[in-house]
């Protein structure tokens, strides 16, 4: 039975608010936004884990008269999205928009506007916010299958630094470790099969043998390191490059970082020999 | 203290169960009171390569079930008097073997006094294969020198890392060894095959032997006696330079290095 005291609070209210990803869709063509997010995210079906997204039609070049919801939320489904409502979206769109059961929300609702970063809570909270470091609001965290050994998280930052994930066990293959809003180091290396994903850059001491996924919510200035180089994919911000024909003489075995070079639209991944002495 | 040891390896057909055998044999030999479990339900075969298939009355699933109890399923083995069988069961699956169970099992060889438990674990990574390594506190992870053999032997070990009792409880992690099994010296000189120096740069566990390819050991299977039995053999004594390393004792490493045939070798023809 139920408290007595809540027997005529069937239901309640209160104020809450959720942190979500703002995807700004420049396509409304879902045969075209299938082809981008192939490309973005590959083979990772469930690369969101169910996460919630407003989707953002600001940076829409033309307005097409008609949009097929159906088409893109199943598409965007597909990714494990769940897309919760629309903003910034013309009118003549919008009925079509809560028929597929989004919630049409006004601008205004709106303070965060960085691409990528989290929508900040309206409210100031009580403690003083962490500063200009990613907010680590929402979780992308692609569930690990075999999460990695005895994660030592360091504590979410009061400094106003991203935390920093050491993993400091060989990664075996199946193992996946995602580092959440800042850097990874890897101190014993990684075998073929297995996975790294960081938001900042990868920092990999001994063998790097699996995929590298650094600057995966879009930090292009993030890169990775490795001193033994011989990964089956490397990718930041969504770049990424596989090795079929083989990894380069210059970098195979060695010491070498993986970069972004050029600028917004025409990104380029660097693989460059590191230098020591 | 009993020590449990799970002898694993991702990939079938590597040589686990001729290594339980050979390991568990030479730890007897040496006077330790030892047991080895047949994990593999549903597909037992280490009551042949021992030798005592039809001595299996109760097995390790009549045990966890409680319809038997221990020392009615223990098999004593017919070489050494310290050795112990616990066979699977044939006509059960995997799901039949419970946490809770096999850790009562374990508990009970260990007020029997046993100093070793040898897990021999089923291929693949299901049911069987997880509950023949919860429990380890050392594990010899067989891998036979070629890619795919490798992967799995990795893939192992990162289940080790992750789903051991001392994974899980934050204690001090599983002792990982390798075993290189069915090494031929030439096919590595060959370029054919991965030399043990590979696998074990790519795995980045402790080396704890090399045991060369054989015909004597289908032959010792087919007999039912463990390989290490066989006196004089090159496998046999390279499983006992396995049991003196897994007891700290040094042992240079021997089958490596591939010997040209010499002259007179080649005239006449020889092994």
């Amino acid at each position: 039975m139920a408290d007595a005291s809540l027997q005529g609070k069937l239901i309640e209210f209160k104020g809450a608010s959720l942190a979500v990803m703002t995807a700004y869709v420049r396509e409304t063509d879902a045969v075209r936004l299938a082809d981008a997010l192939h490309m973005m995210l590959g083979g990772m079906p469930d690369f969101f884990a169910g996460e919630p997204a407003i989707l953002d039609f600001s940076q829409l070049g033309t307005s097409p008269d008609r949009v097929d919801w159906t088409a893109v939320l199943s598409l965007l489904r597909r990714y494990q999205l769940q897309p919760v409502g629309v903003r910034n979206l013309d009118e003549h769109l919008q009925e079509g928009a809560r028929r597929a059961g989004l919630a049409v929300l006004g601008a205004e609702s709106f303070s965060a506007e960085r691409p990528v970063a989290a929508a900040q809570p309206r409210t100031p909270p009580p403690a003083p916010a962490p500063a200009p470091a990613p907010a680590p609001a929402p979780t992308l965290s692609p569930a690990p299958v075999e999460a990695a050994p005895q994660a030592p998280v360091t504590a979410p930052s009061d400094n106003g630094l991203a935390p920093t994930l050491v993993v400091d066990r060989p990664l075996r293959s199946g193992q996946q470790v995602y580092a959440k809003g800042g850097d990874l180091v890897l101190l014993a290396g990684m075998s073929p099969g297995s996975e790294i994903i960081a938001d900042g850059s990868i920092h990999c001491y001994g063998p790097l043998r699996g995929r590298a996924l650094a600057g995966a919510r879009g930090d292009t200035s993030a890169r990775i390191f490795s001193t033994n180089f011989g990964p089956e994919l490397v990718s930041i911000a969504g770049v990424y490059r596989t090795f079929e024909r083989g990894i380069p003489q210059t970098v195979a075995g060695r010491g070498a970082q993986v970069r972004l070079t050029g600028s917004d639209n025409l990104h380029t991944l660097e693989i460059t020999p590191l230098q020591y002495d | 203290m009993a020590r449990v040891i799970v002898v694993t390896s991702g990939k079938g057909g590597v040589g686990k169960t001729t290594t339980s055998a050979s390991i568990s044999t030479g730890l007897a030999l040496r006077g330790f009171k030892t047991a080895v479990i047949d994990f593999d339900v549903g597909l037992r075969n280490l009551d042949l390569i021992m030798g005592c298939e039809r001595r299996v009355v109760y097995d390790l699933i009549n045990v966890v079930n409680g319809e038997a109890n221990l020392n009615q399923a223990l098999i004593k083995d017919k070489h050494c008097d310290n050795l112990f069988i616990l066979p699977a069961s044939q006509t059960r699956d995997k799901d039949a073997l419970t946490e809770e169970g096999v850790e009562k099992v374990l508990k009970d060889l260990e007020h029997l006094g046993f100093d070793y438990i040898l897990c021999d674990s089923p291929a693949g990574i299901e049911r069987g294969a997880v509950m023949a390594l919860t429990f380890a506190d050392e594990a010899i992870v067989v891998s036979n020198p070629e890619v795919s053999s490798v992967r799995d032997s990795d893939r192992i070990l990162g289940i080790l890392q992750s789903k051991s009792r001392r994974a899980i409880e934050g204690r001090e992690p599983v002792k990982e060894h390798l075993l290189v099994t069915r090494y031929s010296p030439k096919r590595v000189e060959d370029g054919e095959m991965l030399s043990y120096k590979d696998v074990q740069e790519l795995l980045r566990i402790p080396l704890i032997g090399v045991i060369p390819e054989s015909d004597d050991v289908l032959q010792a299977s087919n007999q039912g006696t463990p390989a290490i039995h066989l006196k004089d053999s090159d496998v046999a004594t390279a499983y006992l330079d396995v049991v003196a390393r897994f007891l700290d004792e040094d042992r240079p490493l021997r089958f490596v290095a591939y010997e040209k045939p010499g002259l007179l070798k080649r005239l006449f023809g020889g092994k």
